[in-house]
């Protein structure tokens, strides 16, 4: 049921390349039992995350830039020796994890991809307003998207992923193996919609969250992407006490939201799988993003991008800021 | 009966018509999201779409529903049911998967042993206006489950896109009673033969189908096999393909309390979270997603169609669309029903 | 329904049999019920579980229910009083066989807390006007500890009837525990009655029905003739929303009575 029309642009091709050498050695040596990366999809903006076990099924492993989904969710409490194809913003969400314990280093081989620009399939979607896409292709720095009857060729400047967009680095922080080379970084700068974002006043920022929330269908998609959210019972399950309501009533979805927010707040690390995940829409990356720049601005850290160091709302530093206390 | 012929200035009129006796219900575009919605003029209604996000089950089964309201005083009660959406709707604009859709849901909350006074409540308040798939998508699998673009099950009228016009069939004798008064022409030849053409073309273009039809057997029959591990690896135990599925029915019943009042209310519920089946004992008969998938698939295809004799999907597609690890359920079955032919 | 009385059946505490009136007359006429079934329990804003019928249709105008105290409803019930209301939706599923139960012998083997709707089919069983349809009875009761023994009382009554053989027995003794002591299957290898045209009709937890269903089988009783009563967690009770399926057939409603040879039809997972 693949696309059968895969063509891939010749820098992906040779990660492609590099990463099935890789996952070969790594199975022949028996240096691993399993490889996790990506393979066609059966949409054309599509691929899919992949467990390759066999040396013969390597060649399904592909790289290019739809490959957005976090694969660190897949490497939670493993008792194999995996590898993992990931790239930047996986890397640091499975830094977070080796210190909460949930991944043991020395279990994991980081097949690190550096790569500047995922391109995020939501943003080119609402572009093409449900026309059907059926054919992708990217050159230089366009995508030319098909479909019946037309042909739409658009600036991936502006259809990347928002953590991509953003300030966050594009090279793994930790890797046992390097696939080409390390690129240049990127210059950190606020996103343009968190600072537009700040720039609301309370009541905006309320109403938009609101108007956003009113979407939610609770499908628990951004949860369940979410590598950190990784409860045996999530608060929302609990029946005592009870956190939140089953309906969706936008009071209990809110809730959801914000403690979803909190509870991953200090170890969310930017990637979007959340928002990519939400089959309606609904902008949740926002939230969490904003509480990103929080944490780096009140505690001084940035989750993923170091093995040391605790994530600030699992610890307390006598020298914490204590404003909220002081001047509500 | 024959088929009429209806231009879009005039179907617009008809709908205007249609507001004054139903509440009209159709596609809208909210935000980048074609959605079904309460519209209160014709102008409203989105006619160049594929399909809803969300399907049409949650006209007849609300994602949640107040069944009663109580109070309590010292040692008594009292409880009041609420049949909510009582006034007369038009589903308009749906397609022939969430049409068919109805009648699947028809065999669980009209059942032969129980009926659901709720859900059927509502389902003899609505009339459901098809408009036939000129353009399947890729992802429509309608044909492989006895479905297809055309298909009349469930509809009372079915609209058909012939470019200038849509010829009109109706399809049940409540959809005669819509066209009462309307005096619309008879469908010509030339617009039949149009009609045919653009029928034929659509079911053309459809991607090949799947062998499911009968193969339940062959299902069950690989219920332990070891392939339902790879084949349900990636999935993250979400609830987006059963909260967007026309034919997805598993309901929760809760109540919501204040002080000594509140309600009893059924809410949808997913067999892919992880606590659906956990017993009071803490054993759970379905611990992985591996068992929880498998019961999504082994129920649509081998347990609903072994209870009611049609399959429990309709093919709309909407879980491959959507699905975040773009878990295909196409390609599952394909598996599934390859290794069962080899075991 | 009006909770008439509380009776708390364990040491612990945690389980307790509540003994309901119908608070509208009407109803009681309306509640006709077979041993097996079950009903939906529910207390108003708190929500709603199933509990098997603990007593027989032959004790006039009253309901028990055998409640272990486990999460948010059981607590709830479990601190509430005489006089207090409950709701009951019911009676649902399929009950045990009983027409075809007739003329048989029967031998009951419950364990723990499961034995609650096998003691309601005993009590009707053995109800004057029931007794005479049924063969032997042979009743085989275990418990985790003596403290966990659930209807003392009642057992105390059946152990002096001559037209019933009660085995009961504990897992681990203390203190003054005069009976038999071991897990339920030995003692049913050891005592229990030819399989020559006797019902075995099995109810606990999982891992004592997984080991005594071989014995059962070694002793010569039939898969169609060897009855469980399943659990699952339900929720609406008819079948609807989809939660306590094994395979194609429900627990609430094709059940929660199966014979061992229509399980062997249906996928294992339970």
């Amino acid at each position: 049921m693949t696309n059968t029309s895969l063509k891939l642009k010749e820098a992906d091709l040779a990660i492609s390349d590099q990463i099935r050498e890789a996952a070969r050695r790594l199975l022949q040596q028996k240096e691993v039992e399993l490889v996790i990366g990506f393979e066609q999809g059966t949409l054309p903006l599509r691929f899919t995350p992949c467990f390759i076990r066999n040396e013969e099924d390597v060649d399904r492993l592909v790289w290019n830039s739809f490959c957005s989904n976090n694969l660190a969710k897949y490497l939670i409490k493993r008792t194999e020796k995996v590898a993992v194809v990931a790239k930047a913003c996986d890397v640091r969400a499975i830094v977070e994890l080796i210190k909460e314990n949930q991944i043991s280093r020395d279990q994991v081989v980081i097949i690190g991809v550096p790569y500047s620009g995922m391109i995020d399939r939501r943003r080119i979607e609402a572009e093409l307003e449900g026309k059907e896409i059926l054919g992708v292709e990217e050159e230089g720095n366009n995508i030319i998207l098909k479909g019946n009857g037309f042909t739409k060729v658009l600036d991936r400047n502006k259809y990347l992923c928002r953590c991509c967009e953003e300030s966050t680095p594009a090279n793994p922080v930790i890797y046992d193996i390097l696939i080409g080379e390390l690129v240049e970084e990127k210059v950190p700068c606020q996103s343009p919609e968190i600072a537009e974002f700040e720039a609301k006043s309370s009541d905006e920022r309320w109403s938009y969250i609101c108007a956003e929330i009113s979407k939610c269908i609770r499908c628990y998609a951004c949860r369940n992407a979410c590598p950190f959210c990784y409860c045996q019972e999530c608060f929302v399950d609990k029946t005592s006490p009870q956190w939140i309501g089953k309906t969706t009533n936008p009071s209990d979805t809110l809730i959801f939201h914000l403690t979803r927010a909190l509870h991953v707040a200090g170890r969310c690390v930017g990637c979007g799988a959340c928002e990519r995940a939400c089959p309606m829409g609904v902008d949740i990356r926002k939230l969490n993003s904003k509480l990103v720049g929080d944490v780096r601005e009140l505690f001084g850290y940035e989750a993923g991008t170091s093995l040391e160091g605790v994530a600030p709302l699992a610890t307390f530093k006598p020298d914490d800021p204590e404003g909220f206390m002081l001047n509500p | 009966m024959i088929a009429k012929i209806v231009r879009e200035s005039d179907l617009i009129n008809l709908l205007g018509e249609w507001l004054k006796e139903y509440e009209l219900i159709a596609p809208v575009k909210r935000d980048n999201l074609v959605v079904f919605d309460r519209v209160d003029s014709a102008g409203e209604v989105l006619f160049n779409y594929s399909n809803t996000v969300k399907s049409a089950k949650e006209l007849l089964l609300p994602q949640s529903e107040t069944l009663f309201t109580y109070s309590s005083v010292d040692h008594s009660a009292s409880i009041e049911a609420h049949f909510n959406d009582a006034a007369p709707k038009l589903l308009f604009g749906v397609r022939p998967c969430d049409a068919k859709s109805f009648l699947l849901l028809d065999k669980v909350f009209d059942g032969e042993r129980y009926k659901d006074a709720y859900y059927l409540n509502r389902r003899a308040n609505t009339l459901v206006v098809t408009i036939g798939c000129v353009k399947p998508r890729t992802t429509c699998f309608c044909t492989s489950v006895n479905g297809g673009p055309f298909s009349e099950d469930g509809s009372d009228l079915m609209l058909i896109d012939i470019g200038d016009a849509y010829v009109v069939k109706v399809t049940s004798d409540r959809g005669a009673g819509l066209l009462e008064g309307a005096e619309l022409e008879d469908a010509g030849e030339d617009d039949l033969a149009s009609m045919k053409r653009v029928i034929q073309d659509a079911e053309a273009s459809m991607s090949p189908k799947l062998a499911i039809e009968g193969r339940q057997e062959n299902l069950e029959s690989i219920f332990d096999d070891p392939i339902w591990g790879p084949l349900t690896e990636k999935c993250l135990g979400c609830g987006v393909c059963t909260y967007l599925c026309p034919t997805c029915h598993c309901f929760d019943i809760i109540d919501e309390a204040r002080d000594s009042q509140g309600e009893r209310i059924r809410v949808w519920d997913s067999c892919q979270f992880s606590q659906f089946t956990l017993q009071a004992s803490g054993f759970n008969p379905r611990l992985t997603n591996k068992e929880r998938l498998r019961q999504r698939v082994m129920h649509k295809f081998s347990y609903f169609p072994k209870n009611y004799g049609l399959t429990g999907c309709v093919g709309c597609g909407r879980c491959i669309q959507e699905c975040p690890v773009n878990l295909d359920i196409r390609d599952v079955l394909n598996d599934l029903l390859m290794e069962s032919v080899i075991k | 329904m009006k909770i008439e009385k509380v009776l708390v059946e364990t040491e612990d505490r945690n389980i307790k049999t509540f003994s309901l009136s119908f608070a509208n007359g009407a109803d009681k006429s309306d509640f006709n019920y077979v041993p097996g079934q079950f009903a939906e329990l529910s207390v108003l804003g708190k929500g709603e579980a199933p509990f098997g019928m603990a007593s027989s249709p032959t004790q006039e105008g009253c309901l028990e229910f055998t409640v272990n105290k486990a999460g948010l409803l059981t607590t709830a019930l479990h601190n509430m009083e005489p006089g207090d209301i409950v709701g009951v939706r019911g009676p649902l599923g399929n009950g045990y066989p009983l027409e075809q139960l007739e003329g048989g012998n029967i031998v009951i083997i419950g364990g723990g807390f499961g034995f609650s709707t096998l003691r309601a089919l005993t009590n009707f069983m053995l109800d004057d006007r029931n007794r005479g349809r049924f063969g032997d009875i042979t009743v085989i009761y275990g418990a985790r500890n003596p403290g966990l023994v659930l209807y003392k009382d009642e057992l105390e009554e059946w152990g002096k009837r001559d037209d019933l053989s009660l085995y009961m027995t504990v897992d681990s003794a203390n203190g003054d525990w005069n009976g038999r002591v071991g897990l339920i299957p030995n003692i049913v290898k050891e005592v229990a009655p030819s399989a020559d045209n006797t019902y075995a009709l099995v109810c606990g937890p999982p891992v004592m029905i997984r080991f005594t269903l071989p014995v059962l089988q070694e002793l010569g009783f039939p898969s169609d003739k060897t009855l469980l009563s399943l659990e699952m967690r339900m929720k609406c009770g008819l079948g609807m929303c989809g939660r306590c399926n094994i395979g194609s057939k429900y627990v609430c409603a094709d059940g929660p009575v199966f014979t061992l040879a229509e399980l062997s039809k249906l996928p294992q997972e339970h």
